[in-house]
């Protein structure tokens, strides 16, 4: 018996000094960045919950990542999708986990929660007391009060399930639908209803707003054995007061145009195809050289510093390591570069 | 490589022997195990093979074989949680990489081509053996890196034989297993049910949210503390049904008729950084499952032939549902149902030329129809409509020069829809220089092939028809040594492997919001396996015994840089462990036992880069369970009682990121076992 006790004794010791995992609470670290700066939202890997928030003190040229799990100690989480500021509070949209924090954009303190959605993609500000947000898999863009953070309301889009980016021109608030669609929905926003719908190519990705009035959408034109269709990609210019399409520009089927962004003027368009183009608003025609030369790399999202006019490339690099960041002047020449979290894919100035 | 008239004729050809020969081989593995058993054994030469204890696979009617490889192998399993999709890495490969087989029908989803693991009850199964590296090549093609090879048979010959086993758990869990078995001289039959549900709504504390303040009783805030949550969507009920028919004849040979039914429904538990409303998403997963087996072997002299034919229908669903409206009405926002048809048919023969030589032959047949369709709230219906055949050819010869030698040549050369793999050799070598129950050298060395999977070439949007099959190379060398004393005996096995991947499939995104395969990675895979037994014998009723494992795995990338920008050449591949361990201690004092279990995974990290951030490594993994059983034997029957206490101290852990695994949760089971009395 002396022998069997030995040795199970000897066993349980092994065990003990083994046996204990590293999981467990995370500590809370200070910032203090009251600075100009950018915020970046790492995207992550679907299911993976390993979304990022990356801070870039655009004086000081330092680079903080993970700064929201580092202040609140805990995680940002599954598909960081975009990230605005409004009345000096900065607002991250995490599209699988359902949820908008509301965060100081100095100490990047979680002031806020708004939940209740479902696979929330964007948000915008109507006034102090109303923003929409849009939703992958909801046809009703859901009303927040920004001030409680409750859910006010919502607005049906009728047949069109899916709605993405928000801009808004006069009282008019306009909405791509990118997937499976080829709408662009126009809502009053005094009275909180879908009031038109604007045709444009297949799967409108990206919409913004220009300094003329002038909507522009890109149409990632679908893929080959869609149901639903399949042409070349196009970028489209429709005037917002009338709610016409002016132009098209159509790209080549092997084209894979996105990222469209203007800069702070609003009267230059910028967009990712392999490589970085640029574009006058005034321009009848798609430029014919790049403005930034394709690095071989997988440009994933597009900032223009609205005051400096710098733009900002994010390279997602192979999707599963932390991404890449390169800015560059406002003529096109690379000044430095930076890293981030896995998947960058937004940006938002913080001036 | 486009398929021409030729290369039939001459996989036509290879296979022509087998029908001419049929009447006259000898069963070389009878003869070689009479003669001499401390020789090398023919049939096994220079294989790297890990058998799995029948003890282990009927140990708990609860476990699944994801949990008896993680704590009996060296396979790295990859477990999304408690009775969740749960996939093996065998020597640092993909879920893919590693072929498993039923009784010899594959069992790799041609969609997917992996085996969720969690969906096979260990209860079930009768025989496993792992084949490592190059030796997978004797179960399948396609395992660059290695096989499971599950087996399960009829009763033997003795009669009525029943059990029941009766399982109750933590979190609302329950296992039934009933099973009914018939033996005589000509035919027997085993019939196999198990059910098992499982609210599976554990308690956790989740350090992936916002602490949350703590009350004393009169509602003053006195701390703050992560929130207790519970497992959400992670319920499951699993129904197996099992019959086999076995005749004998000593004119016709042994007949088998074997089918497996499995119907799980199982919900998808939802992220532990989901901050939906509980009501507001549901997945789930269903799968039906028909697998029919009929094989017939024979021996006629010095010639052993084995047939073996069946048809395999899976009919698998993922749906996952929002609350759209917010009024509780739940839309599919997905609704994927994929069908697939597989029609199998084997045929083998061996002949032993005398004691020292053996020539075998395999032909593998497989027909794939897959119809699969994803249904999106927001578009319309796409999918796929495809089949394939496949065909496997082998040829191998078997040497013996002396007792302590054994040297094996394979030939193998897969077909694959309208393209085929080169001849491709594996050798074999073993060598004993004083018997196999003392040292034993073993080295094997193979190239190998996996075709894409047809998810890979046709899902839409995303699947590539250009995709190139991943092409591997391995080896392997090892010993084994066996010592034998009063105090009982050791064991002890080495292996060194080394492995090279090239074109290895990835899926990444694209700009028009989905996923696309590509050949993009080119992966060498190199380590050490060790494994370790002791049977010993304490005291008088007292009996001891242990089994180690340990391995070692540097699975590195590399392949070119995608970009200047790329820094994951030469780093480890995601979610593949350097080091991983298991020991499991089994004290037997007459008809108690108790059994100790540690498992051990060093830390993995989630992105290509290894890097040290928050969500990029998941911490070392260390495993404690506890069981202890007895045995009563009374007139009418024999009954065991067993209590298992898993996650011993408690731990609070992920496997895989933002998947919650419960703390310290409990078994309770008895199986009785009614004497029924033999037939005899």
């Amino acid at each position: 018996m002396r022998r069997v006790s030995g040795i199970m004794g000897a066993v349980f010791a092994a065990i003990l000094v083994w046996g204990c995992m590293d999981y467990g609470p995370r500590y809370e670290e200070e910032f203090s960045m009251p600075g100009n700066g950018l915020f970046i939202t790492n995207e992550g890997n679907f299911m993976y919950g390993n979304a990022t928030l990356s801070y870039y003190d655009i004086e000081s040229g330092d680079v903080e990542n993970e700064v929201f799990v580092r202040t609140n100690a805990a995680k940002l989480g599954d598909v960081a999708q975009s990230v605005v500021i409004y009345d000096d509070k900065g607002y991250i949209v995490v599209n699988n986990s359902g949820v908008i924090f509301e965060i100081d954009i100095d100490t990047f303190k979680v002031t806020g929660m708004i939940t209740g959605l479902t696979s929330p993609r964007y948000i915008h500000f109507v006034n102090d007391t109303k923003a929409y947000v849009t939703d992958l898999n909801d046809a009703r863009i859901t009303i927040i009060n920004p001030q409680t953070r409750q859910i006010t309301g919502h607005i049906d889009m009728g047949d069109h399930p899916s709605t993405e980016q928000m801009v808004q021109y006069d009282k008019w608030l306009f909405v791509n639908c990118w997937s499976y669609d080829n709408k662009i929905l126009v809502v009053d926003t005094e009275r909180d209803e879908m009031v038109d719908e604007i045709e444009v190519g297949l799967q409108p990705i990206e919409l913004v707003l220009d300094a003329n009035g002038k909507l522009w959408t890109i149409t990632d034109g679908g893929y080959e054995g869609s149901p639903y269709g399949y042409e070349s990609p196009a970028l489209y210019r429709i005037d917002a007061a009338t709610r016409t399409v002016e132009h098209c520009f159509s790209f080549g089927t092997d084209d894979v145009p996105s990222a469209l962004e203007l800069n702070g003027a609003g009267d230059m368009l910028y967009f990712i195809n392999g490589a970085v183009w640029r574009m006058d608003v005034t321009d009848s025609e798609l430029p014919d050289e790049p403005f930034v030369e394709d690095r071989q790399t997988k440009y994933y999202g597009l900032g223009i510093d609205p005051v400096t006019g710098e733009i900002y490339v994010a390279d997602a690099v192979d999707y599963q390591q932390p991404g890449k960041i390169y800015r560059y002047s406002a003529e096109g020449e690379l000044q430095d570069s930076f890293t981030v979290g896995v998947s960058p894919g937004e940006f938002c100035f913080k001036y | 490589m486009r398929f021409s008239g030729v290369r039939i004729w001459l996989l036509m050809l290879s296979m022509l022997p087998l029908a001419v020969s049929a009447q006259n081989l000898l069963d070389p593995v009878k003869i070689d195990s009479v003669v001499v058993t401390t020789s090398v054994r023919l049939q096994d030469i220079g294989v790297q093979k890990t058998h799995i204890d029948t003890r282990l696979l009927k140990e708990n009617v609860t476990l699944s074989m994801a949990d008896v490889l993680t704590n009996n192998s060296v396979i790295y399993i990859k477990s999304f949680g408690r009775s969740s999709l749960s996939t093996a890495s065998f020597r640092g490969t993909a879920p893919s990489h590693t072929q498993v087989t039923w009784n010899g029908m594959k069992l790799n989803s041609p969609m997917l081509g992996m085996v969720d693991f969690s969906l096979i009850p260990s209860y079930f199964i009768d025989n496993v053996d792992l084949y490592h590296g190059a030796s997978s090549t004797n179960v399948s093609s396609g395992g660059l890196g290695g096989a499971v090879a599950l087996v399960t048979s009829a009763a033997p010959v003795d009669g009525w034989g029943m059990k029941y086993v009766q399982g109750v758990g933590s979190f609302s869990t329950y296992d039934q297993f009933l099973t009914l078995s018939y033996g005589a001289e000509r035919w027997q039959s085993t019939t196999r049910v198990l059910y098992s549900s499982s609210q599976n709504d554990f308690e956790y504390r989740n350090y992936n949210k916002f602490k949350v303040p703590v009350l004393d009783g009169d509602g003053s805030v006195i701390g703050y503390e992560y929130p207790l949550e519970r497992n959400r969507d992670g319920d499951f009920k699993d129904l197996h049904l099992m019959q086999e028919f076995r005749y004998n004849s000593e004119r016709l040979g042994e007949f088998g008729v074997r089918a497996w039914l499995t119907d799980s429904r199982r919900g998808v538990p939802t992220l532990n950084v989901s901050y939906r409303d509980e009501n507001a998403t549901r997945s789930r997963q269903n799968e039906l499952t028909l697998r029919t087996v009929a094989s017939w072997n024979k021996l006629f002299g010095r010639l052993g032939l084995n047939a073996s034919a069946g048809y395999n229908y899976t009919d698998m669903t993922y749906v996952y549902s929002v609350d759209a409206g917010g009024e509780g009405n739940m839309v599919e926002a997905i609704h994927s149902q994929s069908y697939v048809n597989t029609f199998f048919a084997k045929m083998a023969a061996e002949y032993g030329w005398s004691n020292r030589l053996m020539f075998s032959m395999d032909v593998d047949f497989n027909q794939y129809l897959v119809d699969s369709h994803d249904k999106s709230l927001t578009g319309g219906v796409t999918g796929y409509r495809k089949g394939r055949p496949e065909l496997s050819t082998k040829a191998s010869i078997r040497w013996k020069p002396y007792d302590q030698l054994g040297l094996a040549v394979t030939l193998k050369e897969d077909l694959y829809g309208d393209k085929y793999s080169p001849l491709v050799p594996a050798l074999f070598a073993e060598y004993a220089p004083w018997g196999t129950d003392i040292i034993t050298f073993k080295g094997s060395a193979t190239r190998n092939y996996r075709y894409p999977t047809l998810n890979d070439m046709y899902y839409l949007p995303g699947g590539n028809p250009e995709l190139r099959p991943e092409r591997g190379y391995t080896y392997d060398l090892g010993l084994r040594a066996i010592h034998k004393a009063g105090f009982g005996s050791l064991k002890g096995e080495l292996t060194w492997f080394d492995s090279y991947i090239d074109d290895w499939i990835l899926w990444r995104p694209t700009f028009k919001g989905f996923y696309t395969p590509l050949n993009i990675n080119k992966v060498r895979s190199y380590g050490l396996e060790v494994k370790g037994s002791a049977e010993i014998y304490l005291a008088r009723d007292w009996d001891l015994s242990l089994d180690a494992l340990f391995t070692e795995t540097h699975s590195i990338n590399k392949g070119e840089p995608v970009s200047a920008a790329d820094n994951s050449v030469g780093r480890q591949l995601p979610y593949v462990p350097v080091y991983s361990a298991a020991v499991s201690a089994n004290l037997q004092y007459r008809s108690w036992r108790l059994t100790y279990k540690w498992n051990y995974y060093s830390e993995r990290f989630t992105t290509s880069t290894n890097d040290y951030s928050v969500s990029g490594t998941i911490s070392p993994y260390y495993m404690n369970d506890l069981s202890l059983s007895r045995q009563f034997n009374t007139s009418f029957a024999a009954i065991s009682l067993r209590f298992d206490v898993r996650n011993l101290f408690d731990e609070e852990y992920e496997s895989v990121l933002s998947h919650p695994m419960p703390g310290r949760n409990y078994g309770l089971t008895i199986e009785i076992t009614p004497r029924l009395g033999s037939r005899r």
